[in-house]
């Protein structure tokens, strides 16, 4: 369900760009299925990005996020080769890691 | 022998004369097409791969075009739906194997993406190098059309992040798209034998005779998108009504502005409105930013001739190098001056 994210970082020297797609149903829970039962929740809550380590981004998502989101955000520092990894956690405990080499 | 005649084989000696190869059938008219020409002109590749030049690209090599040229309009991961629709989603593995794309089916997808709708992998060679990129159509080169696409491809997941696609194996990768069983050639648009879009049967009997006004705007609502007089083009026999009292009148438009002309012909209107925000920003917008800073004239210029990014978001504008010093400054102070139409 769930497929791998997609990251792109890429640094000019003084911060570091990076861009996310991540491969997620993200249900409200406020949806009605064909037969009018209420589709259940199921949508990311937290997302941390991290760059060699350290924390760069810490995020609540909510139901409020659209399927398969995009996230773009830019950090100080970082360099060719560094390493960039997001992971998440949806209310059904499930979780996705992916890493990406700085270009 | 006649004067006609006489005439007819002068006429045939210098045909003969001007070059052997030309028709005869039309005299006078043209000349043939020389092979180079032809290569020129004749670019298209069909759906069988006929017409595809040999080359190769790697998803590797793809990516680095795409951050370049292609990530502006189309984002990152092909994902943006800013510009353009998205050019991928929507396609699961499922479909890879089956080749119909199973969210038509269910009709549960929100929006088509290309990736969803092209059945043959030729169509987006063919036009990824007669069309792309937007700002400059068939500047890349065979092996970065093919480069170009494998990355493409594998934001689709059709091929793994490893591959390398060439002219060789285009015809494999054709059979993994995910539409290529989606596209039916049983109808109208295509045999003439097939049904049509719409069909309409002349009235025998029982016809109406009088049109009745089945519905019509509130008077108080008719203004509600301001004059459409103002709103509609101005070819063609329909023409929008007046909604609001006194705006436009009836009287002659005033002569437009001869900067609007300049603009037209340099191509910004391509990617600026006046007042409005389309790939760049509006001119209106530009003028606003740039109220009350002495500098923006010579700046603006300099942006112009030179290209830039980041000011305005994530689109890029292209070096115009095409566009006179002149008319750049004339441009840029009808610009700073509010780009008054007339």
């Amino acid at each position: 369900m769930a497929g791998p994210m997609r990251i792109r970082a890429a640094s000019n020297g003084t911060e570091t760009e990076v861009k996310i797609l991540m491969s997620h149903d993200m249900e409200t829970g406020q949806r009605k299925d064909a037969s009018g039962a209420l589709v259940p929740a199921h949508h990311i809550t937290e997302l941390t990005a991290t760059h060699n380590g350290r924390v760069v981004l810490a995020a609540q998502f909510g139901p409020a996020v659209s399927k398969n989101p995009y996230l773009q955000f830019k950090f100080a520092g970082g360099a060719k080769g560094d390493k960039v990894s997001v992971s998440w956690v949806d209310n059904k405990g499930d979780k996705r890691t992916d890493e990406v080499v700085v270009a | 022998m006649s004067r006609f005649s006489e005439l007819l084989l002068a006429g045939c000696l210098i045909a003969a004369a001007a070059g052997a190869s030309a028709d005869s059938s039309f005299p006078g008219v043209g000349r043939p097409a020389t092979p180079s020409e032809v290569k020129a002109w004749d670019i298209d590749v069909r759906p069988d791969f006929k017409g595809l030049p040999p080359g190769k690209g790697s998803v590797d090599q793809g990516i680095e075009l795409w951050e370049a040229k292609c990530t502006a309009c189309h984002g990152s991961f092909g994902e943006s739906n800013e510009v353009f629709t998205p050019l991928v989603g929507g396609t699961t593995k499922e479909d890879i194997e089956t080749g119909r794309v199973g969210a038509y089916i269910r009709q549960d997808a929100p929006q088509r993406s290309t990736l969803m709708k092209v059945p043959t992998l030729s169509t987006l060679w063919d036009y990824i190098n007669r069309a792309m990129p937007w700002n400059a159509p068939k500047s890349l080169s065979p092996d970065e059309v093919y480069a170009v696409l494998a990355y493409l491809l594998h934001l689709g997941e059709i091929v793994p992040a490893d591959f390398t696609l060439s002219d060789k194996n285009i015809a494999e990768v054709q059979k993994r798209m995910p539409n290529r069983n989606g596209m039916t050639t049983k109808h109208g648009m295509w045999d003439i034998k097939g049904k049509p879009d719409v069909k309409n049967v002349a009235c025998m009997k029982n016809c109406k005779t009088q049109i009745t006004m089945g519905s019509s705007l509130p008077d108080y609502a008719r203004d509600a998108h301001g004059n459409l007089a103002d709103q509609n083009r101005v070819i063609g026999a329909v023409r929008g009504q007046q909604t609001s009292e006194g705006a436009g009148g009836g009287a002659a438009a005033p002569a437009p502005h001869p900067a609007m002309d300049l603009m037209k012909k340099s191509g910004c209107s391509g990617c600026h409105g006046i007042a409005s925000k389309i790939l760049g920003p509006s001119f209106r917008d530009i003028a606003k930013r740039y109220k009350d800073d002495k500098g923006a004239e010579s700046q603006l210029i300099g942006r112009v001739k030179a290209g830039g990014s980041g000011t305005w978001g994530d689109a890029a504008m292209p070096p115009q190098a095409h566009v006179s010093d002149a008319d750049t400054a004339a441009l840029i102070k009808w610009i700073l001056s509010g780009s008054p139409e007339n």
